[in-house]
């Protein structure tokens, strides 16, 4: 291959990684300054930075409260996710009666977007009597097909010498899962546990159907109400903006190659 | 075998619960007349009927969410060239990446405030700089306007998705074999050449995924267009889902929300077979000329 310059690449990727970036910067800035809008031109520069808005959040809104509800679902959403779709995945791996109907099933579901079953979804949940509980609004997110696949994808490079003879030392197939495929699969679990919980932190539609009380409301349901309290002009929104996608952001960066390759997997497989 | 079916139960349970069956009662309600506080009777296409024929909200919401997916192959394409730009071999491309795709996982409502704060007419960077070009001589009033909600919504929604699509472009790209380009190469195809008889008809499968990513996406996008204008102005932004939860959680109307499901849904799944249609015909085949 003949050699290029390099620099034209540089400068219009840095180009777009300003564009990217820049959006978040001016939220950035408004969150230690503030803005007064009857002020123009706004200042490009935080003037006098501070951090009072960040304190601010915390008398504004129940701050902790919403933070503590969002925990608790996306716990229950994660730990729910590890172990049913290890549990299904490892299912698949074995040949039984009835399995290619499971596959086009799982691959139907994976058509069926969850913005489709929004009024029977909340009809159902009535039913089973978990509106306005942390179950309730976790509970249709603890199995993901993407993520059975990729524990499937991930059990299946397991020889199968191995589990024969772990079957021959009397592992039950509880114990081999637990025992033995997942300390083997620990890109698998890591995938599953960062797509979880990225998909539960940032759910917004599902928790605004299902709460009710302002007690049960998470981070994202809060969000949006501080913004029809306090319109959009006051730090303190921006500081919370700031505060809700901090977790989630520095989980992504901790994890980005098990993100990207859960939803590249599955975007492929879908 | 018993052994197996317990394992699978929990998630086949979950998914029958709230994929599968939400399918058949929504069905079901669609051709009903029920509210939670009367008892539900058979009206047969009567909701269809007042949808089709009676409802212009329904078909503003319908045309918005057509512009909506006819937007996404604008940001499949400027992926496309971020994606190649980060395929070269070049120092810092994994920072590149993350930073571009950093927009991807974030949470909706938060992408949703930052565009309205960037948007806004008094402080927002976006009229400061038009304003600082000379471009408009007058604030312009992006989420209230009729003309400019939608582009802006989508202008939002594009930023947001667009390391996704770079990411799964970038997957494609990183598949095709590299030999294929120094043949050519040697064969004296330059680069635009290689671009254009290469890369583009190995990727188009992967193109196509964009496109229905980008089009599962515009039917999908509640989020951001109910935190950025929620509908509005008047029902510029309305797309089909705010307009179905509009319909049930607001008007209490759910036997008519099922119906606009119905069709959200069996135009969602006309739409991607369509798109498998098109790329699976010829998938992966090169042009040789």
């Amino acid at each position: 291959m003949h050699r290029y310059p390099r620099w034209p690449i540089h400068l219009a990727l840095l180009a777009a990684s300003f564009l990217m970036l820049i959006p978040f910067y001016w939220v950035l800035k408004t969150s230690v300054s503030g803005e007064n809008i009857f002020a123009y031109p706004p200042s490009v520069v935080p003037k006098e930075p501070h951090l009072f808005y960040y304190v601010d959040v915390w008398y504004y809104i129940p701050f902790a409260r919403y933070f503590l509800n969002s925990v608790a679902v996306s716990a229950i959403a994660v730990a729910a996710n590890v172990v049913l779709n290890a549990m299904a995945g490892y299912a698949l791996t074995r040949d039984f009666a009835g399995k290619g109907l499971v596959l086009m099933l799982f691959l139907s579901c994976m058509m069926v977007p969850f913005q489709a079953t929004i009024i029977p979804a909340y009809l159902i949940t009535g039913r089973l009597g978990l509106l306005d509980s942390y179950l309730g609004l976790a509970l249709p997110q603890c199995s993901t097909i993407v993520c059975i696949f990729v524990f499937k994808a991930s059990f299946e490079a397991v020889p199968q010498s191995l589990i024969d003879a772990a079957r021959i030392d009397g592992l039950s197939e509880w114990g081999i899962i637990w025992r033995m495929m997942i300390p083997l699969a620990k890109a698998a679990v890591a995938t599953n546990v960062i797509l979880s919980f990225i998909w539960s932190w940032n759910n917004f539609l599902w928790p605004l159907i299902v709460t009710r009380s302002a007690d049960m409301q998470t981070l994202p349901l809060g969000l949006a109400r501080f913004l029809s309290y306090q319109e959009d002009t006051t730090g303190a929104l921006y500081a919370f903006c700031i505060m809700v996608l901090a977790p989630g952001i520095l989980l992504f960066l901790l994890a980005q190659k098990e993100f990207i390759q859960g939803l590249t997997s599955g975007a492929v497989k879908a | 075998m018993a052994q197996v079916w317990c394992l699978l139960a929990p998630s086949l349970a979950i998914f029958l619960l709230y994929r599968i069956l939400p399918l058949l009662w929504n069905g079901v309600l669609s051709f009903e007349d029920w509210s939670p506080l009367k008892p539900a009777h058979w009206i047969g296409f009567e909701n269809y009927n007042e949808m089709l024929f009676d409802d212009d909200v329904f078909w503003q919401a319908l045309w918005n969410t057509l512009i909506f997916m006819a937007s996404a192959p604008i940001g499949i394409v400027i992926a496309l060239g971020l994606a190649l730009l980060v395929n070269a071999e070049i120092r810092g491309r994994d920072v590149y990446r993350t930073i571009i795709f950093l927009s991807y996982p974030m949470m909706t409502v938060a992408v949703a405030i930052i565009w309205r704060w960037m948007f806004d007419e008094r402080v927002g960077l976006i009229n400061y700089v038009a304003r600082s070009l000379g471009l408009v001589d007058r604030p312009i009033e992006f989420l209230n306007s009729f003309n400019w909600a939608l582009p802006s919504v989508i202008a939002a929604n594009t930023w947001q998705m667009l390391g996704f699509y770079m990411i799964i472009l970038l997957t494609g790209l990183q598949s095709i074999p590299g030999e294929l380009h120094e043949a050519a190469a040697i064969d004296g195809a330059g680069a635009r050449r290689r671009f254009w008889s290469i890369t583009l008809p190995l990727l188009r499968p992967t193109l196509f995924l964009c496109f229905v990513i980008g089009m599962l996406n515009s039917f999908t996008s509640f989020d951001l267009v109910y935190v950025m204008t929620g509908g509005g102005p008047g029902r510029a932004t309305e797309l089909l889902i705010t307009y179905i939860y509009k319909l049930g959680f607001s008007q209490t109307r759910f036997d008519y929300a099922a119906a606009v499901t119905v069709f959200f849904f069996l135009l969602l799944v006309s739409v991607t077979w369509l798109a498998n249609r098109i790329s699976g015909r010829d998938a992966g085949a090169m042009r040789m000329d």
